[in-house]
């Protein structure tokens, strides 16, 4: 028979949701509070600690709105990610639970706390007004609204994608960096400043670029990835920290600081010398997979738009070293060879 | 506090913009914009679809007129024709300045801003970026605050306004933060708080906070309200939490299935099927589910949306965002199973009665946005036209309080009325007679007005919604706020927003049961058919006591005569 006959069937279960609690005003010190209720399948973090607060402890508090992924009110840390409530199935939660059954619910992290599960998003805004997050049309005020700028589709699509964040903080409570400085730009702030200075329509790149470059600003960021791993909106937020360094390098040098000469060193390395010396690179105190990551796309790049050919990396060969030598070699092949035609011209 | 020359209570579009172009207007001026949320979070973001204007960048011979056309025919004839000239003749300039100050728009091969075809429309007007147009111009609008330094009081709840006779004292409202309740002395208010939609709870699409704060306040004020009982329906909501699913899915061949296996779109509709005019579906499935052909669950009859014959490939590439909704917010794939879906209660057309500069009868007060009924939507609102709606009208109510803002010399707010403000909002916390749980009452509301004030409407069950509503209204003045503390108290925040919801309720209630003929998204199955004779009127309601008093105010008619609206 068809569909009529088959009930709708739910799976139901018992669930813990183990909460963050700290109301300021009356405790101490944060604690957790344990609630079980039954769930059926196909509900939502959000909805079980709706849930909670109308029916069981109506104390618990937490931000939500549209309860559709849209308005970045509900981010808080399930299971140890930030992510957003409203997102987040209980079903896939209890999957990725340490404990049987129990899913821990905590405040983002690296903002001021609240109470419970909320916490202050002012530091965040205050960010996006020091670093201009906004465009500052190049078109005067008193002539708006007479005629549109013409915008290509690749003038679009180079913010487009930047344009789908929500400042949930989602990934600001993921920064490795923001958890030692606070002052930090924050990835959501690095992403929306590069939107602005990609737009074409913008007209104080060069300002908002000089207060990237100063301190806590972008060259600070460690390029753990971590942000863009968290981001609820699937954001290559790494294409804008790139984008920013390469604009930064490409229009400002290497003066700014510590890490873009960081980046000059290494580049140096391959491009005079010849060879990769160890003891000019950051690998002893950054680690191998950081400059990997960090500084050899960058350098790389950097070589590539010098059209300068990579001569092999030479080096009395060890362990960290050698790997970085290969992954050069791969990421730089084609420059060598782009050069050759050139040359045959 | 020092007096303000403008509060602007709402950082949605309506009032965002308001506060752009008061500081356009007038930098001089001392302006603060108050919200309970921080405004880029407001529900502009959710809108989708985009907003209309007559750019004719896709269209060559589209025009104003046409637009003009369209909004008053989409209305029923309800909307007043001179605040629609306006709205669409300010349309194109409206899109082009936020062009102009950076919001993202889709654009179209010779890099014009792209339109695309929307219900109702003879012509494809809607300015869109892709999926996200509502959030990218909030965006913007935010942006572009931040960058003119407008002062924001994010987080602070808007209680009532203080009142001195006929005229304005300013705002009294709670910073969320820490609780207390603070006096914005103001020369001017304007209300931009969005819809009341979220009344009917579970059955909605929108946003928790869409409780219409802003008419439930000034209507308490004294400030009448208009055309209440028109809220629009969308066909097709998810069961569970009544969010969207966009007409796309069907667009792509989806089917509605009820629990017979049936395709029933055909008693209703065998030519067009399932991509029948938008309320005429959500009456079709609001009839299988009366007449039992729904299936059951403990979150209320649903049926099926079924997409599982468009086969995994085409869901992935053409619907991945609905796909994701689904998994998201139901648990369930589209590609193995259907999707429970119902009718939701979408937009509100009624609102603070204004004139075409956002003024209300009080002096200092305005409104504008969906909290606004100017009006353009008459019975039945045009999918792209609220979006516009809340930027050309935001606009001009800033405008309008910035240039009149210096002629109002307001009384001061007392200390005690902020003490009696304050002790009112503590008696909920006392256990003496305080036991109801809101969120029982809160979901009972929306099923009352579901049942009985939903898409069909007739008077004997209109009449059990009034009752249903008195006795919720009842239980209210038992409700407990359990959270006894001052920081943060969203416990009794969401008091706060049901008190707003059930006041209002009453007066959709009372709309519907008065206009005895269906116009645009009102339908009374005890009267059919449009009553130009004797409903060619707006409702009006003024609180009496504590009841709404319902009088009625002409429609402003120009060029179009009414005609049979068919499409
Ligand atoms: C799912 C969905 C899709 C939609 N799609 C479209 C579309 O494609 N095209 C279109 O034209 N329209 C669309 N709409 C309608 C449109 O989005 C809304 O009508 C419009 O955004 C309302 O804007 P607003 O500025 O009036 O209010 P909102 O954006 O709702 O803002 C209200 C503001 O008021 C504040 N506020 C409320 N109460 C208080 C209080 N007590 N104290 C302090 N502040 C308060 C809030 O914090 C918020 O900032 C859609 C609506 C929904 C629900
Ligand atoms: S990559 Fe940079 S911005 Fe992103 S989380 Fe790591 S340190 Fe923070
Ligand atoms: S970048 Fe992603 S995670 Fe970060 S605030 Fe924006 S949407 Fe949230
Ligand atoms: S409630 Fe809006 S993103 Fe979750």
């Amino acid at each position: 028979m068809s569909d009529s006959t088959i009930q709708h069937h739910e799976e139901r279960r018992d669930v813990t949701f183990r909460v963050h609690r700290f109301n300021p005003q009356v405790d101490s010190k944060p604690y957790f509070d344990d609630y079980t209720i039954k769930l059926e399948r196909g509900i939502t973090v959000l909805r079980a600690i709706n849930y909670i607060k109308e029916h069981v402890d109506s104390t618990l508090t937490f931000r939500a709105f549209c309860q559709a992924g849209i308005c970045g009110s509900c981010a808080m840390r399930i299971n140890n990610m930030s992510k957003l409530a409203c997102t987040t199935q209980v079903w896939d939660e209890l999957e990725k639970a340490r404990e049987p059954g129990v899913i821990k619910i905590e405040p983002l992290r690296n903002l001021p706390h609240i109470k419970d599960l909320v916490v202050e998003m002012d530091p965040l805004v205050g960010k996006m007004q020091k670093y201009s997050n906004w465009v500052d049309s190049k078109m005067p005020e008193s002539n708006w609204g007479k005629k549109e700028f013409l915008v290509s589709e690749e003038e679009f699509l180079a913010y487009d994608k930047a344009t789908d964040c929500i400042l949930c903080a989602s990934c600001v409570s993921e920064c490795t960096i923001l958890r030692a400085h606070k002052e930090y730009v924050s990835p959501a702030v690095l992403l929306k400043s590069y939107r602005m200075n990609v737009d074409s329509r913008d007209s104080m790149h060069d300002k908002r670029l000089a207060d990237l470059v100063q301190d806590h600003g972008v060259w600070d960021c460690t390029h753990c990835y971590r942000c863009q791993e968290t981001c609820v909106k699937n954001i290559p937020i790494m294409d804008a920290i790139h984008g920013i360094r390469e604009d930064a390098i490409e229009r400002r040098g290497t003066k700014d600081t510590s890490g873009a000469r960081h980046a000059e060193a290494f580049m140096e390395d391959i491009e005079k010398k010849g060879k990769l010396v160890e003891a000019t690179l950051p690998i002893r105190t950054n680690g191998l997979a950081w400059t990997m990551k960090n500084l050899l796309p960058m350098a790389v790049k950097m070589v590539i738009k010098r059209r300068t050919p990579p001569p092999p990396p030479l080096v009395k060969a060890s362990k960290g070293i050698d790997a970085l030598r290969k992954e050069f070699r791969e990421m730089t092949s084609h420059v060598g060879k782009d050069h050759e035609k050139k040359s045959g011209e | 506090m020092k007096l303000f020359d403008i509060v602007i209570v709402g950082g949605g579009g309506a009032g965002l913009y308001a506060a752009m172009e008061a500081m356009k207007t007038n930098p001089g001026l001392n302006i603060a914009v108050i919200s309970k949320i921080y405004p880029n979070r407001s529900h502009t973001s959710a809108a989708q679809g985009g907003a209309n204007a007559a750019l004719a960048n896709k269209a060559k011979d589209d025009t104003v007129e046409m637009h003009i056309f369209d909004t008053i025919k989409g209305s029923d004839y309800l909307a007043d024709q001179d605040a629609v000239e306006v709205l669409c003749s300010e349309a194109p300039k409206i899109i082009r300045e936020l062009d102009n100050m950076g919001t993202p728009w889709s654009r179209m091969d010779d890099k014009t801003i792209a339109q695309r075809p929307f219900g109702g429309a003879g012509r494809p007007r809607c300015c869109y970026c892709a999926d996200k147009t509502g959030h990218t111009i909030l965006q913007t609008l935010y942006e572009q605050c931040l960058r003119k330094g407008v002062i924001f009081f994010n987080e602070y709840f808007a209680l009532d306004l203080s009142v001195d006779g006929s005229s304005s004292r300013g705002l009294i409202a709670m910073n969320i933060k820490t609780g207390k309740i603070e006096a914005f002395p103001a020369k001017t208010v304007i209300f931009a708080t969005g819809g009341y939609a979220k009344m009917y709870w579970n059955r909605s699409s929108n946003a928790a906070g869409n409780t219409g704060d802003g008419q439930a306040i000034t209507y308490r004020a004294g400030i009448p309200l208009k055309d209440m009982e028109f809220v629009q329906f969308h066909p097709t909501g998810l069961r569970k939490s009544g969010l969207l699913v966009t007409e796309g899915a069907r667009g792509e061949g989806g089917y509605l299935t009820n629990a017979l296996g049936e395709r029933f779109m055909k008693r209703y509709a065998p030519e067009k099927m399932e991509l029948g005019p938008r309320d005429l579906v959500s009456r079709s499935l609001e009839t299988e589910i009366l007449e039992g052909r729904g299936f059951d669950s403990p979150a209320g009859s649903f049926l099926h949306l079924d997409l599982r014959h468009l086969g995994a490939d085409l869901i992935k590439s053409r619907l991945p965002q609905i796909r994701e909704m689904c998994m998201y917010f139901e648990g369930v794939d589209p590609i193995d199973e259907p999707v429970p879906v119902r009718p939701t209660a979408h937009y509100s057309m009624g609102g603070i009665d204004t004139d075409n500069f956002g003024r209300t009868v009080m002096q200092g007060v305005y409104a504008a946005g969906e909290c606004g009924c100017v009006s353009v939507h008459g019975a039945n609102r045009l999918g792209g036209n609220s979006l516009l709606d809340i930027l050309v009208f935001g606009r001009i109510a800033g405008r309008a309080a910035a240039e009149e803002c210096q002629k109002f010399n307001p009384s001061a707010i007392s200390e005690a009325e902020l003490t009696e403000k304050e002790q009112e909002l503590r008696s909920f916390m006392r256990p003496q007679g305080h036991y109801e749980r809101y969120g029982a009452l809160r979901e009972e509301l929306g099923h009352t007005l579901g049942m009985n004030v939903g898409i069909f409407r007739e008077a004997s069950k209109i009449r059990q919604g009034i009752a249903d509503i008195e006795s919720l209204k009842e239980r209210f003045q038992h409700v407990r706020v359990f959270d006894t503390g001052d920081i943060y108290n969203t416990n009794l925040t969401q008091v706060l927003e049901l008190k707003n919801m059930l006041d209002l309720a009453e007066t959709v209630a009372a709309g519907a049961l008065v206009r005895e003929e269906s116009r645009g998204s009102h339908t009374r199955t005890d009267f059919p058919t449009r009553d130009d004779e004797k409903w060619h009127k707006h409702t009006v309601y003024t609180i009496e006591g504590k009841h709404p008093k319902l009088g009625y105010k002409p429609v402003t008619m120009g060029r179009y005569e009414l005609q049979e609206r068919t499409y």
